[in-house]
């Protein structure tokens, strides 16, 4: 097997490094509209993500469900990528607008 | 236009593994593989031997005697040990020969390939390694207790050999989302991936499509309004999905396994399980019921990607949109099972999230389903 090969669609438009603005945590992302990302971490940026280590562990699990207790992705960081695509900061790909009552995704 | 959006773009197709992923492998229910009989396992480019012996241990070994090639497949267990159909050596599930009842003594270096084996929530796991290395102790396979609990139905498990597919076919369904709308007459609205270690998560709400509800709704046969499913590759091949089926008047949850294990590079045997969990105010035969149609749902659904499989390219440049899933980046995933333990790099582990926005698809599929009800009506 052959080295893996990139995403076509980072050809043109490369994931971006964003800081997050709770925790600092350095990570690659990428919008291609308001309400798509991409998100890349790396060891660094996890062991320093707040909500991550908030994750029960195997221990003080609650939900007996063997796929419910992985960390489902940072609330703080979500909210930094938004508002660098606002200020920005982040390259968002789409040219719609931002929609005025965003929040209809979960 | 520039030259380069003039020009036809080439599928790209790569040498394939030449090796089999590292990892647990599920082979089957322990239930049905440990009835005191032999049993071929055609896997991982060679055929092998499932037995249990006397004291209840699920063995997996070569299947081809050491001596002169005799097949164990085809041969008896007695006590614990498999007894070759040819010259009735024994071998244990140490992979060491144990007796042979018309020798004074077993020769040295008889010893054939014994694999790591499991038996976890009712299924039979084994481990492949192309090194050789026994499994490592945080490389696991998550509990499922609701096997246990009186609450959910049984195992229903189905078993199907794909032929003329290579097993990365199957595993690259985890990101594509709108396949699931195509084939599998689901509709996505919610859409996530997460890879990290050696796990890949798929996090998929869905409506029910109008559509392809039945006509008449019963209550053996009710009406899905939506579904809330998180599943997860825990590594190379087997898969937890837990899926929430949401009825008008109640939700019921199902948990599912989709796993599968190599023949060679060209096919492989693809598996599926179902539990349900029986609802208060459900009777058991009710429960039961539904595990059996749920199940027989998914089976359609598979034989509709066995199709596509069949008849599909392989194909390594993938021509992806923005309302695709990231499928270079679960190949990249995908790899760290067909390299050495010691080339495994951080790009393949590290985590990485991927949310698709719906909104254009749900646009898309909204009207579609208006005009499937329309020419239903006409």
């Amino acid at each position: 097997m052959t080295t893996p090969r990139p995403d076509v669609r980072l050809a043109d438009a490369p994931m971006q490094p964003v800081a997050c603005t709770t925790c600092g945590a350095a990570v690659l992302a990428r919008k291609s509209s308001w309400d798509q990302s991409s998100v890349q971490w790396n060891a660094a940026a996890l062991d320093r993500c707040a909500e991550r280590r908030t994750t029960p562990g195997p221990s003080e699990r609650t939900d007996q469900r063997p796929n419910r207790n992985a960390f489902t992705g940072c609330e703080a960081l979500r909210a930094a990528l938004r508002e660098a695509a606002v200020r920005g900061i982040l390259e968002v790909q789409d040219d719609e607008p931002l929609k005025t009552n965003p929040g209809a995704h979960r | 236009m520039t030259q380069e959006n003039d020009q036809i773009r080439q599928i790209e197709v790569d040498a394939g593994p030449r090796r089999f992923a590292r990892g647990w492998h599920c082979l089957g229910l322990a239930r049905d593989l440990a009835d005191g009989k032999s049993h071929e396992i055609n896997a991982f480019g060679q055929k092998l031997v499932v037995f249990a012996g006397e004291d209840g241990s699920i063995n997996v070994l070569d299947a081809y005697c050491r001596h002169m090639g005799g097949d164990l497949s085809q041969g008896t267990v007695k006590g614990n040990e498999i007894a070759c159909p040819f010259h009735d050596w024994r071998w244990g599930g140490d992979g060491r020969c144990k007796q042979i009842p018309y020798a004074r003594r077993v020769p040295l270096r008889a010893r054939t390939a014994a694999w790591p084996t499991m038996v976890q929530d009712g299924m039979l796991f084994v481990w492949n390694d192309p090194e050789g290395n026994p499994p490592p102790a945080d490389v696991t396979i998550p509990r499922i207790p609701q096997v246990d609990s009186d609450k959910w139905t049984d195992w229903i498990w189905y078993e199907t050999v794909i032929e003329g597919a290579n097993c990365r076919e199957i595993v690259d369904n985890v990101v594509d989302m709108a396949h699931f709308f195509y084939i599998h007459y689901s509709f996505p609205t919610y859409f996530k991936n997460v890879f990290e270690g050696t796990s890949a998560y798929q996090y998929m709400d869905g409506d029910g499509r109008e559509d392809v509800r039945p006509a008449t709704p019963s209550k053996t046969n009710p009406t899905v309004l939506g579904t809330t499913s998180v599943a997860a590759y825990h590594g190379p091949s087997f898969m937890i999905d837990e899926v929430t089926y949401h009825y008008e008047d109640l939700d019921v949850d199902t948990i599912l396994i989709n796993c599968h294990y190599p023949i060679d590079e060209n096919s492989f045997v693809l598996q599926y399980g179902i539990i349900v969990e029986k609802k208060e105010g459900i009777s058991d035969e009710d429960a039961e019921l539904m595990a059996a149609k749920t199940g027989k749902f998914i089976k359609y659904g598979f034989e509709q990607d066995v199709a596509i499989w069949k008849s599909k390219a392989r194909i390594d440049n993938p021509l992806l949109c923005e309302e695709d899933g990231p499928v270079y980046q679960l190949r990249r995933w995908y790899q760290q099972f067909y390299v050495d333990a010691a080339e495994v790099t951080p790009e393949m582990t590290d985590r990485f999230e991927f949310e698709i926005d719906t909104t254009r698809p749900n646009e898309a599929w909204r009207a579609e389903v208006e005009q499937n009800l329309a020419a239903r009506q006409s």
